[in-house]
């Protein structure tokens, strides 16, 4: 039996998972977060990591408690190192090589984005999927390959969850920028009815948001009325998560891969679920979601991830285990993908 | 005479048809609703890029790159008739073809893009998928002109550059760099003109993508000695 735990803090979230892996099954045994919700505007980074270093102990406390197990029955400290936010990460790091050195666990380096399409993979039971991954920070398709994840194309600029956040940050509705489950410019959409032609731009398997954001801006400046903000909202939504699912449509083919997995923080919107299921059921592909409490920025992927790491022997000393600010899901070599 | 409609092939955005008619091969390209596009998108949409591939095909063809000649344009019904032409898609070949047959055609693909580049047009959609190689006659086509236009801003002609280097490295990583330096080659022939700055512009795209270390590395140097 080997049990991981595993720390999440490269942005908004401070989450702890602990994952167990027991024979050939993995359990996923606590996954516990507090998130930082800004008062106004979007995450300054040092609010948010003074949120984390005052949260982090309960979230520790209460995942321990919930899996019922002592510090002492883990086997591996697993940490986000990056990417990410540099205060934030630190908090994460700090805690990591803490408990890997005061209790002499080893510690393990999990790289953020590798851990949502890890756990993606893992609870959609997909082996080998095409990936779109969209949140606040990525927004890119990639597929496995020689050992790595292989970045198709990506955003050339801003972020789809940066694009909605922005927005609606802009125009006056967010904080909060999620509402029941349902983000505000989803929202806001269901007051329009109207397409407005707004800047769509793909190039190849790549993507570009910042127009469409400008060119949206320019005309919420000009609404009177909730209704003509509806159908600003309406047409942004639309046109961000058709260029998404058009450069995944591409993708698709290009690689002819039988699943399609979406994972990130965007994953839990129900309107871009309902166009990729689409998407790949004219291609006779199986589609699959990640479910909301492992889709945003949460512990247990991390621990799942560091798990998979920690099976295959890879571990940092923690006096060696810097945050990395900018770390790319293409740079990481994961022994347990085909060649 | 009679005649026959094969569907051959699926894109992302449009069914290909082989047309068989009149004892000549033809192909048809048919734009295609999608359930999860808006629809009033949709129809815009369709109409939009079925008149720019058409418009961008002619001319290209009438300039001799090797691209299908389009015969009858029906934008209303997204619908390109155009010339048949034959070849393997190079993202399903590349892995079998040599090495000497590899740097002949990036070389060949590089002069061909820089024709086309100078003749201020972009791809727009490069990629390995949408580049035909003849095994018989050793000649490529490019293809599916969907997403070009027409640009004087290298921004497009680099982003075409980038995408190819991507599309490689993502499905034949080891031979990226041998195919880059002859595609290069190819492309300073016939564009020699903005060769440097477009080569800049495409190591600057890049960077551009997320948490890329080196762009951070270059900006604290700048930093340090500007």
């Amino acid at each position: 039996m080997t049990i991981v735990l595993g720390i999440e803090s490269t942005s908004h979230t401070l989450g702890i998972g602990i994952v167990e892996k027991n024979n050939s099954s993995i359990r996923i045994l606590a996954n516990v977060y507090s998130k930082y919700i800004p008062a106004k505007g979007g995450i300054h980074p040092r609010e948010a990591s003074l949120h984390h270093a005052r949260e982090a102990p309960q979230v520790l406390k209460s995942a321990l408690d919930k899996a019922g197990i002592h510090i002492g029955d883990v086997d591996g400290i697993a940490v986000a190192l990056g990417p990410g936010l540099g205060p934030c990460l630190r908090i994460g790091a700090t805690l990591a090589r803490f408990l890997a050195s005061y209790y002499s666990k080893p510690l393990i380096p999990v790289n953020h984005a590798v851990a949502h399409i890890e756990i993606g993979k893992f609870v959609a039971g997909f082996a080998d999927p095409l990936i779109i991954y969209v949140s606040g920070g990525n927004t890119l398709i990639a597929i496995q390959r020689k050992k790595r994840y292989r970045v198709l194309g990506e955003t050339l600029d801003i972020p789809l969850g940066n694009l909605l956040d922005t927005f609606a940050r802009e125009i006056g509705l967010a904080p909060p920028y999620v509402v029941n489950g349902k983000h505000q410019v989803d929202i806001c959409s269901e007051w329009g009815s109207n397409f407005i032609d707004l800047p769509y731009t793909v190039k190849g398997i790549d993507l570009s948001f910042s127009g469409l954001l400008t060119a949206s801006l320019k005309h919420a400046e000009k609404a009177r009325s909730k209704k003509e903000l509806g159908d600003i909202c309406l047409s942004l939504r639309e046109t961000a998560f058709d260029m998404i699912v058009e450069v995944a449509e591409r993708a698709l083919l290009l690689t002819g891969k039988k699943e399609v997995l979406l994972v990130g923080g965007v994953a839990s919107n129900t309107v871009l679920r309902q166009k990729l299921e689409a998407m790949a059921t004219l291609h006779g592909a199986k589609y699959k979601g990640t479910p909301p409490d492992v889709s945003g920025d949460n512990g247990a992927m991390i621990a799942y991830t560091g798990l998979l790491l920690l099976l295959h022997g890879v571990t940092i000393e923690p006096e060696k285990a810097f945050i990395k600010q900018r770390w790319r899901l293409d740079e990481v070599d994961l022994p347990w993908l085909p060649d | 005479m009679a005649s026959r409609l094969t569907l051959i092939s699926e894109g992302a955005e449009a069914k290909i048809y082989l047309l068989e008619a009149l004892g000549t091969k033809l192909i048809v390209k048919h734009r295609i609703s999608k359930p999860y596009r808006h629809p009033l998108f949709d129809k815009l949409f369709r109409e939009r890029r079925t008149r720019t591939e058409a418009k961008i095909l002619a001319k290209l063809y009438l300039s001799g790159l090797p691209v299908p000649a389009p015969l009858f344009v029906d934008p209303f019904n997204s619908i390109i008739i155009m010339e048949y032409v034959f070849g393997i898609k190079l993202s399903d070949t590349i892995e079998f073809l040599t090495t000497k047959t590899i740097c002949t055609i990036a070389s060949r693909l590089g002069e061909y893009v820089g024709k086309m580049h100078s003749l201020k047009i972009y791809h727009g959609d490069l990629t390995l998928a949408n580049i035909l190689y003849n095994e018989r006659t050793d000649g490529i086509y490019i293809i599916d002109f969907g997403l070009a236009g027409h640009s004087t801003d290298i921004e497009e002609y680099a982003i075409d550059i980038h995408l190819i280097e991507r599309s490689i490295n993502a499905l034949a990583p080891e031979i990226t760099e041998l195919f880059m330096k002859n595609f290069w080659n190819g492309y300073a022939k016939t564009y020699s003109e903005k060769y440097r700055e477009i080569k800049d512009r495409v190591y600057e795209i890049k960077l551009r993508g997320r948490y890329i270390e080196e762009r951070l590395k270059r900006r604290l140097e700048h930093e340090r000695y500007s």
